[in-house]
């Protein structure tokens, strides 16, 4: 109960997005958290700044439904971070999420669609 | 715990890694490192939200919580280590009481049946003119079996007379031994552990000839006397002489009937030629039926009532016909617990669930006092931000952690009141050895959690009501009691006056009643008789005269033993309980004079010489058995008043002084040479039944009584100027020397016999006592912890009025108002309330009315002197409060 209200994603992503980009980031090889946050600042034209109020959160509750998992490992500049690297089952979550995704975008469009028609 | 810190410290790693990383990033980008620094943490946002909110992504975080308010709780244990204690034993207290009348309720009430489907047997009697009959002819067994469709089964069975005894490996050992019907076991759905138990051949399930010589063991006789053998089956045993093969051994937890008192064994019925008769010497069983799964306890009662008429019709002597025109059907579990024991149970239950409640309303009190102490600590935490329901969880678990140590040394409480009270429970409850079990220890958790819902529900919410600011705006130490609250604090103690009114008006009337029953005159010395209980092994005095080869030389050698006055015998002591035996005239015909004689009961009592003086029964009329009575001469009779009354209409015991009222032996009829004054047989509160005493001496082999009177059980009744505990070992040592099986006399002194003779009363009135003293003390802590709360909470008041003038006196008389108050709405409010529930205990009153105001009166005597003394002390304080200190003492 208390949870829901405990933190709101200030970006206000929809419900779900976040883990998906998450996953998406990590398509192409494990990532520690901050490079996650500038990997999906760079990718996304530098639109979206993921809070990492949320970014924490959510990457230990991907890796709670094991969908990531995690390694202390050594950096380039030989800091210590802990990497996440996606696991089969995340990766068959976020083709699933994709798919749900792309459907909400279409439908979204769909509507947008007609409202724009519908106005001229 | 572990998982826990590990994870959080990975948590605050990660985050620190993240700052160093993009602080690492801005520095490359040109930053200073101390302006990257800050920015990184700016930018990062708030670490430990981050850190909370990831961490709960793992769950527990609930567990975690409770975990936390449990260490608070421990430590604010700790450190308030006296109020704790006296919240734990005041919780003990009643969750003692009701866990262990619990433990009671729950072995008598609720004990399931060691047999099949046991909700489904029913015991069938039947019943008439003169009430219920458990004891049923054969011949109507055999037409219920035959016509009822309501039954799976039918089986019956009846208790061997006497004491039989059992020739195992290593001597012989006393044993309950039943005559079943053959399919008695399958009626009860249990097969025996070891062999076939009883045939049931040709289709025949009713007793047969087959069986005639088989027994079943239970499994305690198997183990006990032939060590386990596992070549038992087959072999021949010996109960009181008789030879038995043995066809099974029931398994351990097998009992019937049910509970055992001592080890069992069954042998079958052997039919005689007198069971395809009805009249009134025919042989009697009990009926155990099974119920077809489907059919209703009505419905089963409603086939057999139209059966029932049939079966009357049969009977030829009318008078017989009245007394089974009808048929109960009842559960068979419900048939093993006498009413009045059900009631008395229950009563008790009740009252220990009212001291309780009465507990957990205390300590509800304690607990508003203690969360006025502690408004601060709970206003800073609602200022650091706890929420309201975290603190309410947090004081309830506070709550029940103190429920729990209240349980535990509850628990402790429960066993002691069940060792204190054991024998009153075995000797008026029949409830032998009862000791918290598996049901228990559920109920306890219950009891527990019910408990810190009940006494810590309430305190936590107001305590979480309170509003923040005000109370950190006062100084520390200063908090005060709002008026409301000081008004719910007196409406508890009001509560708790009034439900020990309660407990304490139902203890009164019983402790009444014992004393009216201490004060009956029994008719007969207790004091300074030793009284043992013997079971007479008859079979090893089988063709001898028992007088002669036990019973004369037992007495002469405990004559003989240094400090004893006189011995006798009787086939039961009065009060006893152990052997009682009926008479009734052999009257034929249904004349109303016929009726009346047929309709005549009375005790039957063998007794031997020096009776009256072990006794000192006191004679109305002509003698008691004297030396001169023996075998050969006139054969006499005693009877008391109640018989003189009953028989002859009259109060005149010379209408029937010598009278011929039965008879030895064909040809030789007794005659009355005395009446007797009455004695209270069977309890103290039962009035004197008729009665008709015989002389031992004058009954030998071959007497129609001989075998029942002496055969089977005597009462050895020694008076001595000795203390019972020297004498006792002496008379133990020298029993067993005449024979054997003697040695397990049960040896009790007479006072004993009439303490335990007075029945549910006794213990009752014993329980009720600690539970109303309990809930008095409770009360009247409850009433000085107010008080006392009071006047350290306005001593700065009762300072400023003082210093403007007012007396000492009238500062006593103020706080000692306040009690007042509290005393009278709670003690009217309680003698309403008792005035209905002394209903509950009107059964067992003897010799005082249900609403005696008497003992009402006295009782809020006791308790306004207990209020008035309890409220001195904090009265006393206040008014010796120094009016400049408590001013200074800012």
């Amino acid at each position: 109960m208390a949870k829901k209200d405990q933190y709101k994603n200030r970006i206000e992503l929809v419900q779900g997005t976040l883990d998906m980009l998450i996953l998406q980031t990590l398509q192409w090889g494990p990532q520690h958290g901050y490079g996650i946050v500038q990997a999906l600042h760079t990718q996304s034209g530098e639109v979206l700044k993921v809070e990492t109020g949320s970014l924490y959160p959510a990457l230990h509750r991907l890796e709670r439904q094991g969908w990531v998992r995690s390694e202390w490992k050594r950096t380039e500049s030989n800091q210590r971070a802990r990497y996440y690297q996606i696991t089969a089952a995340g990766k068959k979550q976020l083709v699933s999420d994709h798919d749900r995704w792309q459907q909400v975008v279409k439908a979204i469009a769909a509507v947008m669609q007609v409202q724009t028609s519908g106005g001229e | 715990m572990r998982i826990r810190r590990k994870r959080v410290k990975e948590i605050d790693e990660e985050i620190a890694t993240h700052i160093a990383m993009a602080t690492a990033d801005r520095i490359a980008r040109g930053e200073s490192p101390q302006r990257a620094h800050q920015g990184a943490v700016n930018e990062f946002g708030n670490p430990l939200l981050v850190r909370e909110t990831t961490w709960r992504m793992w769950g527990g975080e609930w567990w975690e919580h409770v975990v936390q308010d449990l260490r608070y709780a421990w430590r604010q244990m700790q450190r308030s280590s006296s109020f704790t204690l006296t919240v734990i034993v005041t919780l003990a207290v009643g969750i003692g009481a009701a866990m262990a009348m619990f433990t009671v309720v729950e072995r008598v009430l609720l004990n399931s049946l060691p047999y099949e489907n046991g909700g489904h047997l029913v015991a069938v009697e039947e019943s008439g003119r003169k009430g219920d009959f458990p004891n049923v002819r054969w011949l109507d067994i055999q037409q219920w079996r035959f016509k009822a469709r309501s039954f799976e089964e039918i089986g019956f069975y009846t208790r061997a007379s006497g004491r039989p005894f059992l020739e195992g490996d290593s001597g012989a050992q006393q044993v309950t031994q039943q005559f079943v019907s053959s399919n008695l076991f399958q009626a009860l759905g249990v097969r025996p552990a070891l062999g076939q138990g009883f045939s049931n051949s040709e289709g025949q399930t009713f007793a047969n000839g087959s069986n005639d010589n088989s027994v079943v063991l239970s499994d305690s006789v198997w183990r006990e006397s032939f060590g386990a053998r596992q070549d038992i089956l087959g072999s021949v045993v010996r109960i009181s002489g008789q030879p038995y093969t043995v066809v099974g051994v029931m398994p351990r937890s097998f009992a019937f009937p049910f509970p055992a008192t001592k080890p069992q064994v069954w042998t079958a019925v052997a039919l005689k030629e007198s069971d395809s008769t009805r009249t009134s010497q025919s042989p009697t069983y009990q009926v155990i039926a099974r119920l077809k799964r489907e059919v209703k306890l009505s419905t089963a009662q409603a086939e057999m009532n139209a059966i029932q008429t049939d079966v009357a019709k049969q009977y030829t002597d009318r008078y017989l016909r009245d007394l089974v025109d009808s048929v109960k059907v009842q559960s068979y579990d419900d048939s093993l617990i006498q009413p009045e024991v059900r009631r008395a149970l229950l009563s008790l239950f009740t009252a220990s669930g009212l001291l309780w409640f009465i507990a957990c309303v205390n300590v509800a009190g304690l607990l508003l006092t203690r969360g006025t102490v502690r408004q601060r600590e709970v206003a800073l935490r609602g200022a650091l931000g706890a929420s309201r329901m975290r603190i309410i969880q947090q004081l309830l678990l506070e709550g029940l952690m103190l429920s729990v140590g209240g349980s535990l040394l509850g628990l402790i409480f429960a066993v002691g009141l069940l060792k204190l009270f054991s024998h009153g429970l075995a000797m008026q409850l029949n409830v032998e050895g009862a000791m918290p079990g598996g049901k228990a220890l559920i109920a306890l958790l219950v009891l527990t959690m019910g408990s810190a819902i009940a006494s810590a529900l309430w305190p936590a919410v107001t305590s979480a009501r309170v509003s923040i600011e005000p109370v950190l705006r006062q100084s520390a130490g200063q908090s005060s009691v709002s008026r409301s609250q000081y008004q719910t604090r007196s409406f508890l103690v009001i509560l708790q006056i009034a439900l020990s009114l309660v407990l304490l008006v139902s203890c009164g009337l019983l402790l009444r009643t014992i004393y009216a029953l201490r004060h009956v005159p029994l008719g007969f010395r207790t004091d300074h008789i030793v009284v043992g209980s013997m079971a007479i092994p008859s079979y090893r005095f089988a063709g001898q005269n028992i007088n002669k080869k036990l019973y004369e030389p037992l007495l002469e050698h405990a004559r003989g033993l240094p400090g004893v006055e006189s011995a006798t015998l009787m086939t039961e002591v009065p009060l006893g309980r152990t052997y009682q035996m009926a008479f009734s005239f052999a009257a034929e015909g249904n004349s109303a004079d016929a009726v009346k004689r047929r309709d005549f009961r009375a005790q039957f009592r063998a007794v031997g010489p020096d009776a009256q003086k072990v006794f000192g029964f006191k004679m109305l009329k002509g003698r008691f058995f004297n030396d001169g009575d023996i075998a050969g001469s006139q054969p006499v009779v005693v009877v008391n008043r109640a018989f003189v009354k009953q028989f002859s209409e009259s109060d005149d015991p010379n209408k029937i002084m010598g009278q011929n009222l039965l008879s030895l032996d064909k040809g030789k009829p007794s005659i009355v040479i005395g009446v007797l004054d009455d004695t209270r047989q069977v309890s103290p509160a039962d009035q004197s039944a008729p009665e008709i005493e015989v002389f031992l001496p004058q009954l030998v082999p071959g007497n129609f009584l001989y075998r029942a009177s002496e055969g089977m059980a005597m009462d050895l009744a020694i008076r001595s100027s000795r203390d019972s505990s020297s004498l006792i070992p002496e008379l133990r040592s020298l029993i067993a020397k005449t024979t054997p099986e003697l040695a397990d006399t049960n040896f009790t002194t007479m006072t004993q016999v009439v303490e335990d003779a007075y029945g549910s009363q006794q213990i009752m009135s014993r329980l009720l006592t600690v539970f109303g003293v309990s809930a008095l003390l409770l009360c009247l802590s409850g009433i000085y912890g107010l008080l006392a709360q009071l006047v350290s909470q306005r001593t700065r008041e009762i300072g400023v009025r003082v210093a403007l003038g007012a007396s000492r006196d009238q500062i006593f008389r103020l706080i000692l108002s306040q009690a007042g108050r509290m005393m009278v709405v709670g003690t009217v409010a309680g003698l309403t309330l008792a005035w209905f529930t002394s209903h509950l205990v009107s059964g067992f009153l003897y010799g005082i009315a249900t609403h005696d105001v008497m003992t009402m009166a006295t009782v809020a005597v006791v308790l306004a002197t207990g209020g008035l003394a309890a409220a001195w002390i904090p009265a006393k304080r206040a008014a010796a409060i120094n009016p400049v200190e408590a001013l200074r003492a800012e």
